[in-house]
C-alpha cells in the first residue's frame, strides 16, 4: 500500500510547517490528538502524558486496548471534529480509513493531520514507531520500544521449517487474513502455515464457511469477539460446524488487541501461537 | 353476449386435477432441494458425502453437507412454504390480491421482534425466545392491520396500513440495532430487511420447525372458511363458518409461520405475493386449495432464488430479498396496473 | 322446516329499528318481506338467518333455537342469499355453485356423488348449466344473480332466505328469478324474500309481511296487505290496480296526498 510513502510525505509537510513556526523545542508538539485506536497505542507509549490532548474512547477498554492503564487519565474523543477543534491541537494523527469527515474538516481549518496506515509487517511496525517518535520529539523512547520488542522476539525459539501446522484466521462476518499482512507474518513467525494464502486470499478477504471446513486445517484462530454480545457477524464464529471440527482441528481464540494494531503486544500473539503450534506438533503422531 | 370462439376457448381452459398439481409441485421442491445441496462454495463430492453420512462417518464432506448445506436447503423449503401459505391466507382473509406478509408489514414487525430478542441476549440466541420474538412482532402487526383496515379491506387502506407498519417497524429495528452492544449490529439491518439463508445452522431449523408446523396446520384448516369468504362475510357465516374463530386462526397461523421464519432468515419479500397470484388460476381461484399449492410454490421459488444467489458471481453473496424483489416488484407494478384498470 | 319468531326487537344503541315483531313461515310457502327503505327488512332477515342476534325475542327453527341446533346443522337447514352478491375471486360458475356444498363437507373432503348431484340440480333449476366454465366477470347481470341463486340452491336446504335477489335485474330476469323462487316454494321449501317491487310481490308471494314504522304493519295474503290505506301508510304512494289472466296486479302511481306524514 501507499502507507510508507504517505508517512514520508506527511513528515516532509510537517517539517515544513514546523520550520515556519520555529520555537525553543522545534517540532515537539504539545497538544497531540489521536483519532484511531491503533494510533492511541503509538501515542500513549511514546508521548509524555502532558503532551497528549486526547485519545479515542476505545483505548480505555482493557478488552480492546493494550494501553488501557496508560490511557486512564487522558481525555477521550469519539472521532468528531467538534471535539477536536476546541482542543487546539498542534498534531492530529488519524488512520487512513477512519474518521474521514473529521479529518477533512480538521485539514480545512489548517490543523496539521498525519494519516497513518495499518502496518503490513513487523518491519512496518518498527518503522511506524520510529517515525511517530521522531515527529513527536521522543526519538529515544521510540528506539527503546522497538529495541524491547526486538529483544523479546529474539528470545523466542525459532520454529521448525517443516512440520508447520496449517492454520486460518476467522474474523466476524467470515473475514480472514491472507498474505502480505502483519497477521500473516505473526503466524509464520509462530511456525504456522497460513492456509488463506492457499485459497487465494490476498491481504484481507472473506472466506465462506464451507471452504473453512473443506480445507483440512490443524488450527482455527477465531476472533475473541465470538464470546461477546451477539450479532450475526459473530454468530458465524459459533456455527456448530466449527465445533464439529474440534476433533481434528484445534480452535484458538485470539483477542484482536494483540495483533489488529502494530505494537509490542504482537509478541504475545506470537508466543500464544507458538504454544499452540507446539501442542499440535506433539499430538501429530497420535493422529 | 360472448363470441362463440371465446366460449369455446374458455371451455377448453383446463384446471389440472388438484392431486396432480400438489404432487408436481412437491416433486419440484424436492428437485430444487437436491440442487441446493449440490451448490455451494467449496467443491463437494455430493454422492460421497451422502455415503459418508449414511455410514455415519464424520468426514469433512459429510460435515459440509449436513451442517452447512442441509440447513440451508431445509430453511429455503420451510421458509418459502411459510411465506407462500401465509400470502395465500392473507389474501383469502382480506379478499385482496395485494395482501402479503412483506407488503402489509407482518414480516417487518416480525424482524423487529426477533432483533430485540437476538441482539440484547434475551435468554440466549439459540432458544425459543428468538422465534417467539418474531412471532410476537408478527402477531402485533396482524392485529393492528385487522383493526386498521377491517374486513374485506379496500386496497388503499391495506397498503397504507402496510406502509405505516413497515416504516415504524423498520425505524424501531434500526434503533434497536444502533443500541445493541455489539458494534457489528448496525450494519446488519441489511440482513433483516432483505433476508438471507447463508450460514444458518441446523439448530435454527429444529427451533422453528415445530412452530412453523403448527402455523401451517392452523392455516390449512382455514381452507373451507376462506372458500366461503369468497361470497362475503354474511354468506360465509350462513355457510356455517365462525368468522371470529377464523380470524384468530389466520392471525395465529400467519404469526407462527412468518414470525419464526423471519426470526431466522430476515424478511424475504414478495414470495407471498407472486406465488399465490401465479398459482391461483391453477386451483380455479379457490382460496382454500390455494393454501397448500402456494406453500409448495413458495418453497420452490425461495429455493430457486437461493440457488441463483449462490450461482451469481457477485461477492459478498447477494441477499435473497434482492432476487425476490427484482422478480416481485415489477410483478407488483403489473398487478397494481391491472387492478387500477378494473377500478376505473 | 318452520321458522317462528316471537317478540323480536332490533336496536342500534338507543335507536329501535323494530319492536315486538312476531312472524312465522312454513314449508311450501313463499313469503315476501316488504316495506320502505330503512324499515328493517334486511336486518330482520339476517336475524331469521341467525346472522345477527336480536336485542330481544327469540327465533325457533322447527321448535328448537339456533343454539340447540348448532351453527353447522343450521347452515344445512337455511340457505341465505345476501344482498348485492359480491364475489371476490373470479371463479368459474361451477366452482362458485359448488361452494353451496360447504356446509355438507368436512375439511379436506372432496365432493361425493350426492354433492355433484346437488350442484347439477341447482344449476339446472337456475338455468345456468350452460355457463359452467365461464367466470363471474364474463356473465351478465341476470345470469350472475341466477348463479348466486344456484349456489344457494346447491345447499339443498329446506329454507331459502333471499335478500333483494332481483334488484338491478332487467324485467325478463326479474320474472325468471321470481318464477324460480315460486317453483322452489312449491316443491315444499320455505322461502322468504325481501322485495321492493310491489307488483312482483303481489303476483308471486303467498303471504306478505309489511314492515313500517318500527314493526309489522300488517301481514297476510297480498290482497289483505296491499290495500290503498296500507300502501299509503307504509310507502306514501297511491297505486293503480288492474287484472290480467285472472291475476290482480298493482302499480305505484304517484306520491300520496294524504295528510299522514311526509313522502318517505
Amino acid at each position: 500500500m501507499r502507507c510508507p510513502r504517505l508517512i514520508l510525505t506527511a513528515v516532509a509537510l510537517l517539517s515544513a510547517v514546523a520550520h515556519l513556526g520555529a520555537t525553543d523545542t522545534p517540532g515537539k508538539p504539545k497538544r497531540i490528538v489521536s483519532l484511531n485506536m491503533c494510533v492511541d497505542e503509538l501515542v500513549l507509549r511514546l508521548a509524555e502524558p502532558e503532551n497528549i490532548a486526547s485519545v479515542t474512547w476505545l483505548s480505555r477498554d482493557p478488552k480492546n486496548s493494550n494501553v488501557a492503564d496508560l490511557g486512564a487519565g487522558v481525555p477521550v474523543n469519539h472521532g468528531l471534529a467538534e471535539e477536536i477543534i476546541p482542543l487546539n491541537p498542534d498534531l492530529v494523527i488519524a488512520g487512513i480509513y477512519t474518521a474521514r469527515t473529521a479529518v477533512a474538516m480538521l485539514k480545512r481549518v489548517g490543523i496539521p493531520v498525519l494519516e497513518v496506515g495499518i502496518p503490513k509487517s513487523l518491519d512496518d511496525v518498527r518503522r511506524q514507531f520510529r517515525e511517530i517518535a521522531g515527529l513527536i520529539g521522543e526519538r529515544e523512547r521510540g528506539e527503546s520500544v522497538v529495541a524491547d520488542m526486538d529483544r523479546r522476539l529474539a528470545a523466542l525459539p525459532r520454529p521448525p521449517s517443516s512440520d508447520r501446522p496449517r492454520a486460518i484466521v476467522l474474523n466476524p462476518n467470515g473475514a480472514t487474513v491472507g498474505e502480505g499482512t502483519l497477521v500473516d507474518e505473526i503466524m509464520t513467525r509462530a511456525g504456522l502455515t497460513n492456509v488463506a494464502a492457499e485459497l487465494g486470499i490476498d491481504s484481507y478477504g472473506q472466506i465462506p464457511l464451507e471452504a473453512v471446513v473443506a480445507t483440512a486445517i490443524d488450527v482455527l484462530i477465531v476472533s475473541a469477539s465470538r464470546d461477546g454480545p451477539p450479532a450475526l457477524a459473530t454468530e458465524i464464529l459459533r456455527h456448530p460446524v466449527l465445533s464439529a471440527l474440534s476433533d481434528r482441528t484445534r480452535v484458538v481464540v485470539m483477542p484482536g488487541r494483540l495483533w489488529n494494531c502494530g505494537g509490542p503486544a504482537v509478541v504475545e500473539a506470537i508466543e500464544r501461537l507458538m504454544q499452540v503450534a507446539r501442542e499440535v506438533r506433539a499430538e501429530a503422531p497420535a493422529k | 353476449m360472448m363470441h362463440a370462439s371465446t366460449v369455446e376457448a374458455l371451455q377448453h381452459a383446463r384446471v389440472p386435477p388438484y392431486g396432480l398439481l400438489v404432487a408436481s409441485l412437491a416433486i419440484l421442491v424436492v428437485i430444487l432441494m437436491g440442487a441446493s445441496l449440490a451448490i455451494g462454495y467449496a467443491p463437494l463430492d455430493l454422492v460421497q458425502a451422502f455415503r459418508d453420512v449414511l455410514k455415519g462417518e464424520k468426514t469433512l464432506a459429510a460435515l459440509v453437507l449436513t451442517e452447512l448445506r442441509l440447513p440451508r436447503a431445509l430453511l429455503g423449503c420451510f421458509v418459502g412454504l411459510s411465506l407462500g401459505i401465509s400470502g395465500a391466507a392473507m389474501q383469502g382473509l382480506m379478499r385482496n390480491p395485494l395482501a402479503e406478509p412483506g407488503i402489509i408489514g407482518v414480516s417487518g414487525a416480525a424482524a423487529f421482534g426477533a432483533v430485540t430478542v437476538f441482539y440484547f441476549g434475551l435468554a440466549g440466541a439459540l432458544s425459543f425466545a428468538l422465534p417467539l420474538g418474531g412471532i410476537a412482532g408478527a402477531a402485533a402487526a396482524t392485529f393492528l392491520l385487522y383493526g386498521l383496515s377491517g374486513r374485506g379491506a379496500g386496497t388503499m387502506t391495506l397498503i397504507l396500513a402496510g406502509v405505516a407498519i413497515n416504516s415504524f417497524a423498520g425505524a424501531l429495528t434500526s434503533l434497536a440495532l444502533n443500541l445493541s452492544p455489539n458494534p457489528y449490529a448496525v450494519t446488519e439491518i441489511v440482513f433483516w430487511l432483505l433476508g438471507s439463508l447463508a450460514d444458518r445452522s441446523l439448530p435454527y431449523v429444529w427451533l422453528v420447525l415445530p412452530l412453523m408446523i403448527i402455523g401451517w396446520g392452523l392455516l390449512l384448516v382455514s381452507g373451507p372458511a376462506l372458500d366461503g369468504l369468497t361470497l362475503g362475510e354474511e354468506t360465509a357465516k350462513s355457510l356455517g363458518f365462525d368468522l371470529g374463530r377464523l380470524r384468530l386462526q389466520l392471525i395465529a397461523g400467519t404469526a407462527l409461520a412468518v414470525g419464526s421464519a423471519v426470526a431466522v432468515t430476515g424478511t424475504i419479500a414478495f414470495v407471498g405475493l407472486v406465488v399465490p397470484h401465479l398459482l391461483r388460476p391453477l386451483v380455479a381461484h379457490r382460496p382454500g386449495r390455494l393454501l397448500l399449492v402456494s406453500g409448495l410454490g413458495g418453497a420452490a421459488l425461495t429455493l430457486a432464488a437461493d440457488i441463483g444467489v449462490r450461482l451469481l458471481p457477485i461477492r459478498p453473496e447477494l441477499k435473497l430479498g434482492v432476487v425476490t424483489a427484482i422478480i416481485g416488484a415489477p410483478f407488483l407494478f403489473g398487478l397494481i396496473y391491472r387492478l387500477r384498470e378494473e377500478e376505473a | 322446516m318452520e321458522i317462528e319468531a316471537q317478540g323480536i326487537a332490533i336496536r342500534f344503541g338507543p335507536v329501535a329499528l323494530l319492536e315486538g315483531v312476531d312472524l312465522a313461515m312454513r314449508g311450501g310457502e313463499m313469503v315476501g318481506l316488504i316495506g320502505p327503505n330503512g324499515s328493517g327488512k334486511t336486518t330482520l332477515l339476517r336475524v331469521l338467518a341467525n346472522l345477527r342476534a336480536p336485542e330481544a325475542g327469540r327465533v325457533h327453527y322447527a321448535g328448537r333455537t339456533a343454539a340447540e341446533i348448532g351453527t353447522r346443522e343450521l347452515s344445512r337447514q337455511i340457505a341465505y342469499l345476501a344482498q348485492g352478491g359480491a364475489v371476490h375471486w373470479p371463479m368459474r360458475v361451477e366452482t362458485l355453485v359448488a361452494l353451496g356444498r360447504l356446509p355438507h363437507r368436512r375439511p379436506f373432503q372432496g365432493h361425493d356423488a350426492a354433492d355433484r348431484h346437488a350442484i347439477e340440480r341447482a344449476m339446472t333449476a337456475a338455468d345456468v348449466a350452460y355457463l359452467r366454465t365461464r367466470t363471474m366477470g364474463q356473465v351478465s347481470g341476470g345470469e350472475r344473480m341466477r348463479v348466486l341463486l344456484a349456489r344457494a340452491l346447491a345447499v339443498d336446504a329446506p329454507v331459502l332466505l333471499a335478500d333483494e335477489p332481483i334488484a338491478a335485474l332487467d324485467p325478463l330476469h326479474q320474472l325468471q328469478v321470481m318464477e324460480l323462487l315460486r317453483t322452489i316454494a312449491s316443491e315444499g321449501r320455505g322461502v322468504i324474500v325481501v322485495l321492493h317491487d310491489l307488483a312482483l310481490a303481489t303476483r308471486f308471494c303467498d303471504r306478505l309481511i309489511l314492515l313500517a314504522r318500527g314493526g309489522i304493519l300488517v301481514e297476510g295474503a297480498p290482497a289483505r296487505v296491499l290495500t290503498d290505506a296500507h300502501v299509503a301508510q307504509a310507502y306514501g304512494v297511491e297505486v293503480v290496480r288492474g287484472e290480467r289472466e285472472g291475476v290482480p296486479f298493482l302499480l305505484p302511481w304517484k306520491p300520496s296526498t294524504t295528510s299522514e306524514g311526509e313522502v318517505p
